[in-house]
């Protein structure tokens, strides 16, 4: 099962709308609609079948939306909705330099996080292709830091380094390393947080390079091997670009799971210390959450929301051009 | 040497016949130290999964018992608020997995079965709300919530975590019902079979794979959730696993068996149906479920 799903998700993505079935993919004629019993009965039934689920996403998504965008234009509370401000709440966000920060950082936090467990997914894909006794047995077990809750996880990397007492502190210590305090230093915690990121999302890299390696028609290795080209030139030339459109939809689902993450920081750092681990994310629950500032925190919010409808309209477009290629 | 790319596209027009079906494989020879390689990998990686096990299992200070205990597990079960957030868990996920499976299924239909303008913009819409920070929904939704008194209530969370799975689940049930040949229903049709009728008793007999992997990943967002939970449940009467564990963890930083033996109730079910389900853990559902949080 694994990435099947996913593949054919953005399969169907890329085609824009269903496929009518697999068995006849995208010559659906219209004259085909007839054959489905009676066509004004049938229309019918497609609404209903959709409308519970319209209704819904009307309520809790696309209102919310809306209803942010009317509120990050007001001074409102969480109680009451206040008075219409104008883009003062915009102003006062856009001129807080721990905003930029806050940019800076989900912008670091995204590269990491989407490059480093690529990289990391992709390595061990390709180790656990070869020849290793109980090979499945480890492809399972390190699938584990992605099924375990983030809360878990978080407080396990919490005892492993939040005091001087922790273990990773005491190796530090051990190998003159000083006695680092990861959660009091700013950049030890950015690294921190980056590197947990790493922790949780490699499975999911390595879950799809390993479908996308599976599908590599193995022959072409054989012929390259005859050729003499050497394993980097084999790696190069031949397995990148066989998985490349994999790679580039995993980059894209890693990309919206980074920015939009808030557990993995607000759980191991809370964001601090000073700040310096605050995504946007987390600056905007922070601001509206323990600092009740609504109109800001919304601000900060519906900004990520413009930027994120922009980019998803993008790539939406992208991933219908890269199968048509 | 000759440019490889080049070459190596006439030898894949001839078709080289082998039966090699490993052949980044170099023999046996290297094999044994690629073994010690993963098991130093996997032992590394999972340090902090087996640091929890091991920590609900060690005696907690002053205690007399020595080696590994369960005194932990019976202390937790009288003495914290576990067996309450296990419950109020397990009611709202479970209430979200059938919920949602159930309103997602049939919009997934119109969604693979569809073919117009209508459908495509419902597609596109979909691809955007998934990929929309929750924060931004979470505020206003708890604003409307509290009028209604479903703020600190376990019922207004699950409607939440319905809004949240919802676009992803339908994605999913509608990337099943694209496998499914149409002609089967076309058959039921000429014989008079309603749309519903050929949904139900054809599709969505054939679809139990797709309905698992959705119900997994309904129930891993919704068992994993902090954000929702932490701004919607404040009593501790409501608290699901993640608030609590989060909560009981702030007030006993220094006892860390009690911690991490809520941590380990918490972390059971989602392995024991990884273990169980891992076929019909689809990776595109769980990446949905995170591309919110």
């Amino acid at each position: 099962m694994s990435t099947e799903t996913i593949t054919r998700g953005i399969g169907r993505a890329r085609r824009g709308v269903g496929n009518g079935g697999a068995g006849r993919p995208v010559q659906f004629k219209p004259s085909n609609s007839n054959r489905m019993p009676g066509h004004r009965s049938r229309s019918t039934t497609l609404l209903l079948f959709a409308l519970p689920s319209l209704i819904l996403l009307v309520l809790l998504n696309v209102y919310p939306v809306g209803y942010a965008g009317v509120q990050s234009a007001r001074n409102g509370d969480l109680l009451s909705a206040g008075d219409f401000v104008g883009g003062q709440n915009y102003l006062t966000v856009l001129q807080q330099p721990v905003f930029w920060h806050a940019a800076l950082f989900t912008l670091i936090f995204t590269l990491v996080g989407v490059f480093g467990s690529w990289a990391i997914g992709l390595a061990l894909a390709l180790l656990l292709r070869t020849r290793i006794p109980a090979n499945g047995l480890f492809r399972v077990l390190l699938l584990l830091p992605w099924v375990v809750p983030i809360v878990v996880s978080a407080t396990a990397w919490n005892w492993l380094v939040a005091t001087p007492q922790s273990p990773l502190p005491v190796i530090a210590n051990f190998f003159g390393l000083g006695n680092p305090l990861f959660l009091a230093d700013p950049t030890l915690a950015q690294i921190l947080v980056c590197v947990y990121k790493v922790w949780i999302s490699f499975p999911f890299m390595m879950m799809m390079m390993t479908s996308a390696l599976a599908s590599v028609d193995t022959n072409v290795y054989e012929a390259s091997k005859v050729d003499g080209a050497g394993p980097w030139q084999t790696f190069r030339l031949i397995t990148l670009p066989m998985i490349s459109r994999t790679t580039y939809i995993s980059w894209i689902l890693m990309t919206i799971f980074c920015v939009n993450d808030f557990p993995t920081i607000f759980l191991l750092t809370g964001g601090g210390p000073v700040q310096s681990t605050q995504t946007l994310v987390v600056m905007a629950y922070v601001t509206v959450f323990q600092n009740y500032q609504t109109g800001p925190g919304v601000a900060i919010a519906f900004l990520m929301t413009l930027v994120l409808v922009i980019i998803s309209v993008v790539l939406y477009r992208q991933i219908r051009k890269v199968n048509i290629e | 040497m000759t440019t490889p790319d080049v070459s190596l596209t006439g030898r894949l027009e001839v078709g080289v016949n082998t039966r090699a079906r490993k052949p980044m494989v170099p023999g046996a020879r290297g094999k044994w130290g690629r073994f010690i390689g993963i098991i130093v990998i996997t032992g590394i990686v999972l340090i902090p999964i087996v640091a929890v096990v091991v920590l609900s299992l060690t005696p907690s200070l002053g205690s007399s018992a020595t080696g590994f205990t369960t005194e932990n597990y019976a202390k937790a079960f009288t003495e914290t608020g576990v067996l309450t957030w296990l419950t109020n868990s397990l009611t709202v996920t479970l209430a979200t997995v059938v919920v949602a499976v159930v309103v997602a299924a049939p919009a997934g239909y119109v969604l693979s079965r569809g073919r117009n303008r209508f459908v495509s913009g419902y597609s596109l819409v979909l691809f955007i709300v998934q990929s929309l920070p929750v924060v931004t929904a979470v505020i206003p939704l708890f604003i409307l919530f509290a009028q209604f008194g479903l703020v600190d209530n376990l019922f207004g969370v699950t409607i939440v975590y319905v809004g949240s799975t919802l676009s992803v689940a339908t994605w999913m049930m509608a990337a099943y019902f694209d496998s499914i040949p149409i002609t089967l229903e076309e058959a039921a049709w000429m014989d008079g079979t309603s749309v519903l009728g050929s949904f139900t008793r054809i599709v969505l007999r054939n679809s139990l794979p797709g309905i698992l992997s959705t119900a997994i990943f309904c129930f891993l967002l919704a068992w994993n959730d902090y954000l929702i939970a932490s701004v919607f449940l404040k009593s501790d009467t409501v608290k699901t696993l993640p608030v609590g564990l989060q909560s009981f963890f702030q007030q006993n930083q220094a006892n860390w068996g009690l911690v991490m033996t809520v941590a380990v109730v918490m972390m059971i079910p989602p392995v024991l149906i990884f273990a169980l389900l891992n076929r019909y853990f689809s990776v595109g559902g769980i990446g949905g479920s995170l591309a919110g949080r």
